[in-house]
């Protein structure tokens, strides 16, 4: 089984490249950029197999975010972060196309077996 | 300043204050999220890349670690309802179902039972109709009567929450155990009665054969 190349796009930097090590840590090729602009420029240079995206970013919203990356290829799977109470945004980034949502902070044992999910799902897990 | 601009500056301050907490939840996770991260990257380390050759010391790292993560998930899970709390003020008038409501305040109303040494049970009933009125008025009305019955309650005894389906109504009970001399005045004030009354609900004292004693709250759903 292959492992999947993995994007972070989320503005909070600590959070991302913490994230980042660990999954690195269990076998990923994974980068993070801290902006949806980065995050779109970063996706058409590595062509990862998954992004992990936040909801929330300054310069665009991950729905925004979210839409270009299928406009750019509709292939790849997009699991959304989200840190608000409701689960209402993570409801409407599933109605757009992502793969899943999961909340802040992280649960790593759950965000594994999304990602391996996600993965299969391309035909490469 | 007449009553309504009085009421009016009070609903804003009330609506400001709903979107000052929302905003602090909404960043305290985020914080929560950065130290999680952390504390799991040290785990990780510790277990993956083992440089440390004294088990004694990585047990004890482990140990931590482990203490810290305990209490994030549960610091998550108030700033989570935290900010569900915070932004039920946005829709006052909404179809929701009162166990969600209860569960969501208990998290904040579990220390004052604790404080006291007085036990809470919940039996929360599966077919409660959802209502519609105003979350957050709910809220106010079930803290002031959980307050009002811990304050009538001695260390060590139990207060009993049920929810229930009573016809087409959802019901709340505040069950005291043993016989307990409840007056209906003891737990009531007007403030509290026309909150009730704003709800559309009812608020009563029921003495079951002086076994228990019940503090009812009822809402119609009948607009669901």
């Amino acid at each position: 089984m292959s492992m999947p190349t993995v994007l972070i796009i989320d503005d909070e930097v600590e959070f991302a490249s913490t994230l980042c090590q660990r999954l690195k840590l269990r076998g990923m090729a994974t980068v993070d950029v801290h902006s949806g602009v980065e995050g779109l420029d970063a996706l058409k240079k590595m062509n990862p197999d998954i992004i992990i995206l936040d909801l929330k970013m300054p310069d665009m919203s991950g729905l925004d975010v979210l839409e270009k990356i299928k406009e750019l290829d509709s292939t790849i799977e997009v699991i959304m972060l989200t840190g608000h109470g409701s689960a209402g945004s993570g409801v409407e980034a599933k109605k757009r196309g992502a793969f899943a949502y999961v909340m802040k902070p992280l649960d790593i044992a759950e965000l594994m077996a999304i990602i391996e999910s996600a993965h299969k799902k391309r035909g490469k897990g | 300043m007449d009553a309504k601009t009085e009421n009016s500056i009070r609903e804003a301050q009330l609506e400001s204050f709903g979107r000052l907490m929302a905003g602090m939840a909404h960043d305290m996770k985020n914080h929560l999220g950065i130290i999680r991260e952390s504390n799991g990257l040290m785990g990780d380390i510790l277990e993956m890349e083992p440089l440390v050759a004294d088990e004694v010391m990585v047990e004890r790292f482990q140990k931590s670690i482990a203490a810290i993560e305990r209490r994030i998930v549960i610091a998550a899970k108030m700033m989570h309802h935290l900010s569900g709390m915070a932004h039920r003020p946005d829709t006052p008038y909404s179809s929701f179902l009162i166990n969600d409501l209860i569960e969501e305040e208990y998290v904040f109303l579990e220390r004052f039972a604790r404080l006291k040494q007085i036990e809470v049970r919940f039996e929360f009933g599966d077919d409660v109709p959802a209502i519609i009125s105003d979350p957050a008025l709910l809220q106010h009305v079930f803290y002031r009567v959980y307050t009002s019955c811990l304050e009538l309650l001695e260390e060590k005894q139990t207060l009993t929450i049920v929810t229930d389906k009573e016809d087409r109504n959802a019901v709340i009970l505040f069950r005291f155990s043993g016989v307990l001399q409840m007056e209906p005045e003891t737990v009531r004030d007007d403030l509290l009665l026309a909150a009730v009354a704003k709800l559309q609900g009812e608020i009563t004292v029921i003495d079951n054969d002086q076994r228990t004693s019940d503090m009812k709250l009822l809402f119609s759903s009948m607009n669901v």
